[in-house]
């Protein structure tokens, strides 16, 4: 390849990636070291390191921070132990399998402020979680500050399950047969197959799963909004925190929101370490 | 070790497909036999219902005194060998040899030391630290080899497993599988589309088509006396020529009609084919190994009687033998051998394979005289298909 095919392939690329990520992650960047206000964007002041003095003095974003962890280490693990299950058990489905697939999938489908809202209605009054759980226990239902935590989390496992279901599933399709029979012939029990063999084939998806869900996780941001709102800042998961900071129209903050941002790529790096270097080893491994 | 006895297996699919039927087949102890026939005959299936991978819908398996139909896979102590090698991918060679004894909780000392004799064997001791993906088709399958050897069990299993070898390393592999097999003296059923295969590795070979069982016999028997058309078609290279004649008899002499041509029979013939007699004057199937002709010219000590006389269509020189392929006026057989090549052109005109010694002098279009060893001729029904002997 000559120098100038080189450059006729990756400077498309290139130039993408400079626009659309390293622009407005420099501009971040520089935006947290200024005082910026809504109203006023275009007189930055610049003020040094004062804006993640303020950030990591604020007991809201440690608590943004602690359920943010919360929600990732809760819903991440369920979602992946329950996709598995239940690509496993369709996997077993002979007929009407593509019902079932669809069936499964809508969750995913819906749009997810819409998903968040009829699922709230079904703990709103009149909502029919609300009314059983009068019916069971004669007390009206009311979501509060200790169970509005526990609501988002269900509604995550619910909203996001599929994604980690239907990779399980198409990978299990592509899961050679014989190498099952072979197991089973050797000895191993329906357990040790799914330990032995079905789980190590699996293994490159279960790795990409988890980097989607906990990246997806990290960032959530309609449920919260939706059910903790003004209401529960308790509930507020670090994407709120920030959209609170920075775009409320009276005293947003941009410039703190923007240092709060910087903390959150951070944040998220450390987080995924051990999966890139998972992956990484992986990678060199195949190529040795 | 032991006995592997199939007493009327049946296999009906749930789309209702039939796939084997009434297969009664007995393995002595360290016997090899070998369940050949064409694509799609019900040769896996069968298998596979002894693995128990495949339920049994009608008849008994036993392996040694017990009745195995309900047994699970994993407790009918055998090994199997399969097409794709299926090895654990993630997996070191060592760790695929010594998993049936990991699920076995085999001491991790012994596991060890079973796994390297196996590996000695086979010859794998270099590769024990590899994965499967690193190696060659070859290896890999001495890697699934060994998986099976190590468990030491009442028998092997295995579904065409040198198929996806090159042609050369087919050859090493078949004797070496067979050698390590008459070592170990375990009992194994082995199935190949590959009738080379058939013949060379079986202590018996059992053929089969449409999933009806049609003969089971040691490789030389099965050459020298195919029970039907099928097997005398399927079993050797190139095949039997077969085509419609009739058996006449004038006095105590004895002919057959091949079309415009006929061919004295020696009184030998009938002798040994007692049940011939009584078929005179009827259309049979006539079956003549390409091997038992031969250019007049080169044996030309032949009776004229018994000589068919043609043209060269094609001629194949091999070096050790050419082939000489031609026509005569008769009818041809069709066998019944899916994989066989469709007989060009029209039927009255049978296309006939004659293996010639490489000194034949006949080429493309000439007129040649071939001689035809009529002792070792064949004759069989001709609706049944069956052996007129
Ligand atoms: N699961 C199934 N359901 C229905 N029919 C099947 C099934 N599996 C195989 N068959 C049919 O049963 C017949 C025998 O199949 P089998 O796999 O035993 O053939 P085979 O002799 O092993 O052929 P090959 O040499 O191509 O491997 C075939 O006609 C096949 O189409
Ligand atoms: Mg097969």
């Amino acid at each position: 390849m000559t120098r100038r095919t080189f450059w006729g392939f990756t400077i498309p690329s290139v130039i993408i990636m400079l626009v659309l990520m390293v622009v407005p992650l420099v501009t971040t960047i520089w935006l947290s070291f200024n005082e910026l206000f809504l109203r006023d964007i275009n007189n930055p002041t610049w003020i040094g390191f004062d804006n993640y003095r303020e950030v990591l003095g604020d007991e809201e974003f440690w608590a943004a921070v602690r359920f943010t962890l919360l929600f990732v280490a809760v819903t991440v693990p369920i979602n992946m132990i329950f996709g598995l299950g239940v690509a496993l058990l369709l996997d077993k489905v002979g007929r009407g399998r593509s019902i079932y697939l669809a069936a499964l999938l809508l969750p995913f489908i819906v749009t997810p402020v819409v998903g968040t809202l009829i699922y709230k209605d079904l703990f709103d009054r009149g909502g029919l979680l609300a009314w059983l759980w009068e019916v069971a226990t004669d007390e009206p239902f009311l979501i509060t500050s200790g169970n509005v935590k526990w609501l988002i989390i269900v509604q995550a496992i619910w909203h996001v399950m599929p994604f980690a279901m239907i990779t399980f599933f198409a990978g299990l399709q592509t899961l050679p047969e014989d190498r099952v029979e072979a197991a089973s012939i050797d000895g191993a029990g329906y357990w040790r197959q799914l330990w032995h063999v079905t789980l190590p084939h699996l293994r490159v998806l279960i790795l990409f799963v988890a980097l989607i869900s906990i990246m997806d996780a990290y960032r959530v941001y309609d449920s919260v909004f939706v059910f903790a709102g003004d209401r529960f800042t308790d509930a507020h998961t670090l994407q709120v925190y920030t959209v609170e900071v920075a775009v409320d129209p009276q005293i947003g903050r941009v410039g703190k929101g923007n240092a709060i941002g910087v903390l959150n790529v951070i944040g998220i790096f450390v987080v995924l370490i051990p999966f890139l270097v998972i992956s990484y080893r992986d990678q060199i491994r195949e190529r040795t | 070790m032991a006995d592997v006895r199939l007493d009327k297996i049946n296999k009906i699919y749930p789309n209702g497909f039939h796939a084997v039927h009434d297969l009664s087949l007995e393995l002595t102890d360290g016997e090899f036999l070998v369940l050949v026939g064409p694509s799609g005959c019900g040769k896996s299936t069968a298998l596979r219902m002894i693995a128990g991978l495949e339920e049994i819908s009608g008849g008994d398996l036993y392996v040694g005194d017990r009745r195995v139909n309900d047994v699970q896979p994993r407790d009918r102590d055998i090994a199997m060998v399969f097409q794709n090698y299926a090895l654990y991918p993630q997996m070191s060679v060592r760790d695929n040899i010594g998993f049936p004894l990991r699920l076995k909780k085999v001491a991790t000392d012994s596991r060890l030391e079973q796994v390297d004799n196996a590996a000695g064997i086979l010859e794998l001791m270099e590769q024990l630290d590899k994965k499967p993906a690193t190696l060659s088709g070859g290896q890999r399958q001495r890697v699934a080899m060994g998986r099976a050897i190590v468990r030491r069990p009442s028998a092997f299993l295995m579904d065409e497993p040198l198929s996806n070898l090159d042609a050369k390393l087919r050859v090493q592999m078949r004797a070496e599988i067979a050698s390590i097999q008459r070592d170990l003296g375990v009992t194994t059923f082995y199935v190949t589309h590959d009738q080379v295969e058939a013949m060379t590795m079986g202590d018996r070979v059992a053929v089969i088509k449409d999933g009806y069982l049609q003969q089971v016999d040691d490789p030389e028997t099965l050459y020298a006396n195919p029970a039907n058309v099928f097997v005398a078609a399927f079993i050797g290279s190139p095949s039997m020529n077969l085509v419609e004649g009739t058996l006449t008899q004038d006095g105590d002499q004895w002919s057959v009609e091949l079309g415009d041509q006929t061919l004295r029979l020696d009184e030998s013939v009938l002798a040994n084919r007692p049940a011939l007699a009584a078929h005179v004057n009827e259309r049979l199937v006539v079956g003549f190994r390409p091997e038992d002709l031969e250019d007049a010219a080169v044996r030309s000590d032949h009776p004229a009687d018994q000589r068919l006389r043609t043209t060269v269509d094609v001629r194949e020189a091999l070096g050790a033998e050419t082939l000489i392929h031609f026509g005569i006026n008769a009818p041809a057989v069709d066998s019944g051998d899916p994989d066989a090549l469709d007989e060009l052109g029209d039927s009255a005109v049978a296309r006939i394979t004659g293996r010639f010694s490489p000194r034949t002098q006949a080429r493309v279009g000439d007129a040649i005289e071939v001689a035809v060893d009529c002792s070792a001729m064949h004759f069989f029904d001709r609706s049944s298909h069956l052996a007129i002997t």
